[in-house]
């Protein structure tokens, strides 16, 4: 009896389980399609969303001293240098800031695909 | 005279007949004190693991083993790797002995950092005499936490995806004093796995051997069949466990020199994260030391 009872203490024990999975668990974070990257469609509003509360036409003069990146000639002069601040890389100053940590993976890999086919204007 | 020739022929017949049936009550007296006796089989295996995997052998009530166990680099790594010794996988384990049925354990692994409790339950004995059982029966369930950052740490993350458990029936039957074998049928269960086509349940059947060649050392061999239909859909191909060693007791250290294609040493890892194949030459040399203290008298 007291056998018993242990066993199903343990059994009770791993009761607590679950069936999860990554890519399903974690949909968005999951599709990240980095073939034929549109800068209109895919860099943009990975921009919009993360630098422009800053690096808009409007904001840039006030508070990073002209540094505008919503116009494919901007953004694509600073490629590179936008490829370092987004992935901390020694040498360049960390972006986001303020303590927003780092962009999640699927975007900097779409940014580093788009910047890597040349940076064209589609 | 024939009368005195009688009396002696009949007092030898009848302290004949006396000795015959003392020693008839004597047999079946014996007889009865060999049947209210079971005579329980003991060391079947020589360790608490038959290599990688648990043995039915349990820690004995007040007893601690300390498990010391390394698992080096792929044998194929060649030369420059010194043949995979310069990269070892630790795992260190405490396992007590409560009473002689049941004990406890508890350990860490390199192996994605995991810290790994289990119990383990003696559910029948083999055994011979009133009580006649042709094999040991044995429980053991584990729970193993992954103890890696998370990959991502921004997304929300939930601790129940750290976890896995492992329950196995170690059947076990001593043939003879240099022969034992082992079936244990085993589940893993994981939490969280990486992709829809990895599977959260892995059901595996396993084998497992000792066969004594002197008084000390014995050659022990484990394979676990997993039942996954296809492995080259999962997002890693993972295969049968295959291990082979050598058990070398000294005093109160059972010392197991191995070689494996798993690296993994704790139950979930060896079933659900076996990436090496031997006939691609993915061995791993590897130890497991057990000393055992005691405790409580």
């Amino acid at each position: 009896m007291e056998k018993l009872m242990l066993v199903l203490i343990a059994v009770v024990v791993t009761a607590g389980c679950s069936w999860d999975d990554e890519e399903t668990f974690y949909p968005e974070l999951q599709i990240c399609d980095t073939l034929d990257v549109s800068f209109a469609m895919d860099v943009v509003p990975i921009m919009a969303m993360n630098c422009y509360s800053c690096h808009s036409n409007a904001n840039a003069p006030e508070f990073t001293s002209g540094f505008a990146l919503e116009d494919h000639a901007d953004v694509s002069a600073s490629s590179i240098r936008i490829v370092g601040a987004i992935n901390h890389n020694d040498g360049f100053l960390a972006m986001p800031r303020g303590g927003a940590g780092k962009l999640d993976t699927c975007s900097i890999n779409t940014i580093e695909a788009w910047v890597n086919s040349g940076s064209p204007d589609n | 005279m024939r009368i005195y020739r009688l009396i002696i022929l009949l007092s030898f017949a009848l302290q004949g007949y006396h000795f015959s049936v003392a020693a008839q009550e004597l047999e079946s007296f014996l007889e009865d004190q060999m049947k209210e006796t079971t005579d329980f089989t003991s060391a079947t295996f020589k360790s608490t693991r038959i290599l990688n995997g648990h043995s039915n052998e349990l820690t004995k009530e007040g007893q601690l083993d300390f498990r010391i166990s390394h698992r080096f680099g792929r044998i194929n790594e060649g030369a420059y790797e010194f043949f995979g010794l310069d990269q070892a996988h630790i795992h260190l384990g405490l396992e007590y002995g409560i009473k002689d049925w049941v004990m406890v354990g508890i350990g860490r692994g390199t192996f994605e950092k995991t810290v790994d409790v289990f119990t383990k339950f003696s559910l029948l004995r083999q055994s011979t005499g009133v009580r006649n059982m042709p094999v040991s029966v044995t429980f053991m369930s584990g729970i193993y936490v992954n103890g890696l950052r998370w990959s991502d740490p921004e997304r929300e993350n939930y601790f129940r995806h750290r976890l896995s458990f492992v329950q196995q029936l170690m059947v076990t039957r001593k043939f003879s004093p240099g022969f034992s074998l082992q079936l244990t049928p085993s589940y893993l269960h994981r939490n969280f796995v990486e992709t829809a086509a990895d599977p959260n349940d892995i059901f595996a059947l396993g084998a497992g051997s000792r066969l004594k060649l002197g008084k000390r050392v014995s050659l022990n061999a484990e394979y676990f069949y997993l039942f996954i239909p296809d492995v080259e859909t999962l997002s890693t191909p993972i295969y049968n466990p295959l291990s082979l060693g050598i058990d070398i007791e000294t005093g109160g250290h059972v010392f197991q020199i191995i070689l494996t294609n798993s690296v993994g040493m704790t139950e979930n890892a060896f079933l659900g994260h076996t990436t090496g194949r031997w006939l691609d030459g993915d061995i791993h040399i590897g130890f497991n030391i057990s000393r055992v203290f005691q405790i409580k008298k």
